[in-house]
């Protein structure tokens, strides 16, 4: 199957200068990505020498598979009965109408239920609504982004990300491979405005890298007029 | 090409039947000729490791799929090419794969052509050539040398997986080292 490559055969040397180039890059990929295929391997394998737990897990599956129907049913219906009130929000849902027609004495039957109470009059139910969306369905919890994530974001210069990824905890002097932080990778690209992002948020100025380059020194080679600023007004060196 | 005397497809086929110790023996025979092939098409660190960790899942997962009258490198590097297309797409799915900048290979290029004083930076060492010198290549050209470099693929190989002739693909390996030679000389 396997033909000899082309590479391996031609004697013009480029093949030999390519490995002994590389075998000088210290680029390396990340401990954690290691980490996770191995683990995630693992676990499939585990699955796979033990099918008695993979049919069980596959019973769990069929189990659960009704409670997810039901909750989306659920959830749907409940969206059902709301989505009215946000379209219509200067007239009350017809719900609330019948509602109203259908609550016989309450001014002097004490409201029981905050549905009752939700359907008081129509300005109250428009003020309840919201509340109820909110009970029901509560914020997500923003998980933490990676390094990596991180880094990327400001090589790219992808500003609305980085905004983003600041506001939860994040190791914003993190490096890669080769040492260089998100603040080194954004000079490198001449993102200015990421720059300054990250020294806004703590992004200390004086973490060179694996060879000992600061960002400083990097912006000056590049003649990035702006980031020299930048950094020198937070005391890079 | 083996560690402990077992063929790659072999390993797969033993972890396809839930031996994690084969997948580890693969993992760490393959893994750095991924993520130099991944690396240095992206031009981007924490881009390759995203895509290397994907394409690594995808060998976990599909391995029991894997048809052993296929090479095992050529099937890993197709997972590679395809997850690296893939993801250039997705991260910008209004614009084609050339509007990009792909091509012309824009981080590498950018950061270490002559025009710009980075290079003095970034081209201090010979790895530094050697990354400046891929990353002016066509982007057709750098793949099909990194297939061939890191694949250890054939040429037959490498037309499969990018889609391409024969012919088409002996002309790319034959520019690519054509021009690496050229840049690579000063370090001979």
């Amino acid at each position: 199957m396997n033909q000899q490559p082309p590479g391996h055969d031609e004697s013009d040397g480029v093949g030999d200068l390519y490995r002994q180039a590389s075998a000088l890059d210290s680029s390396r990929p990340s401990e954690s990505v290691r980490k996770a295929v191995l683990a995630h391997a693992a676990r499939l394998a585990e699955e796979r020498a033990s099918p008695r737990a993979s049919r069980t897990g596959a019973r769990w599956r069929v189990l659960w598979r009704p409670a997810v129907f039901g909750t989306l049913a659920a959830a749907a219906l409940a969206g059902l009965m709301i989505a009215p009130r946000f379209l219509a929000p200067s007239a009350p849902a017809p719900t609330t109408v019948v509602a109203l027609k259908a609550v016989p004495g309450r001014a002097s039957a004490p409201a029981t239920t905050s549905a009752d109470a939700s359907v008081a009059t129509a300005e109250s139910a428009s003020v309840v609504a919201p509340t109820v969306t909110r009970a029901q369905a509560p914020p997500p919890i923003a998980p933490a982004p990676s390094p990596a994530e991180f880094r990327r974001a400001a090589e790219e210069g992808d500003l609305p990300a980085l905004q983003k990824l600041l506001k939860v905890p994040v190791d914003i002097d993190s490096r890669d491979t080769l040492g260089r932080t998100a603040l080194m990778l954004a000079t490198l690209r001449g993102h200015a405005e990421a720059v300054d992002i990250l020294l806004d948020g703590g992004a200390d100025p004086n973490v060179a890298d694996n060879r000992g380059t600061t960002p400083l020194q990097a912006a000056k080679a590049a003649n990035a007029v702006a980031i020299v600023a930048s950094l020198e007004r937070k005391g890079a060196k | 090409m083996t560690d402990a005397g077992e063929s790659d497809e072999a390993l797969i086929g033993r972890y396809a039947r839930g031996d994690a110790a084969a997948f580890t023996l693969l993992y760490r025979r393959h893994e750095m000729r991924v993520w130099r092939y991944l690396e240095r098409n992206v031009g981007n660190h924490a881009t390759a490791d995203e895509l290397l960790q994907e394409v690594w899942f995808a060998v976990a997962r599909d391995a029991p799929r894997y048809q052993s009258s296929a090479r095992f490198g050529s099937w890993l590097f197709t997972i590679a090419h395809n997850r690296m297309i893939d993801s250039i797409r997705a991260s910008r799915p209004q614009t084609s794969l050339e509007s990009l900048g792909y091509e012309a290979a824009p981080v590498l290029a950018q950061l270490t052509s002559e025009a710009t004083p980075l290079a003095a930076v970034l081209t201090r060492d010979q790895a530094g050539a050697l990354k400046s010198a891929l990353g002016q290549l066509p982007r057709e050209q750098r793949e099909a040398f990194l297939l061939q470099a890191e694949g250890e693929l054939s040429v037959e190989e490498i037309s499969d997986i990018t889609r391409s002739s024969f012919e088409t693909t002996k002309s790319r390996l034959r520019y690519a080292r054509t021009k690496l030679r050229e840049l690579l000389s000063e370090y001979k």
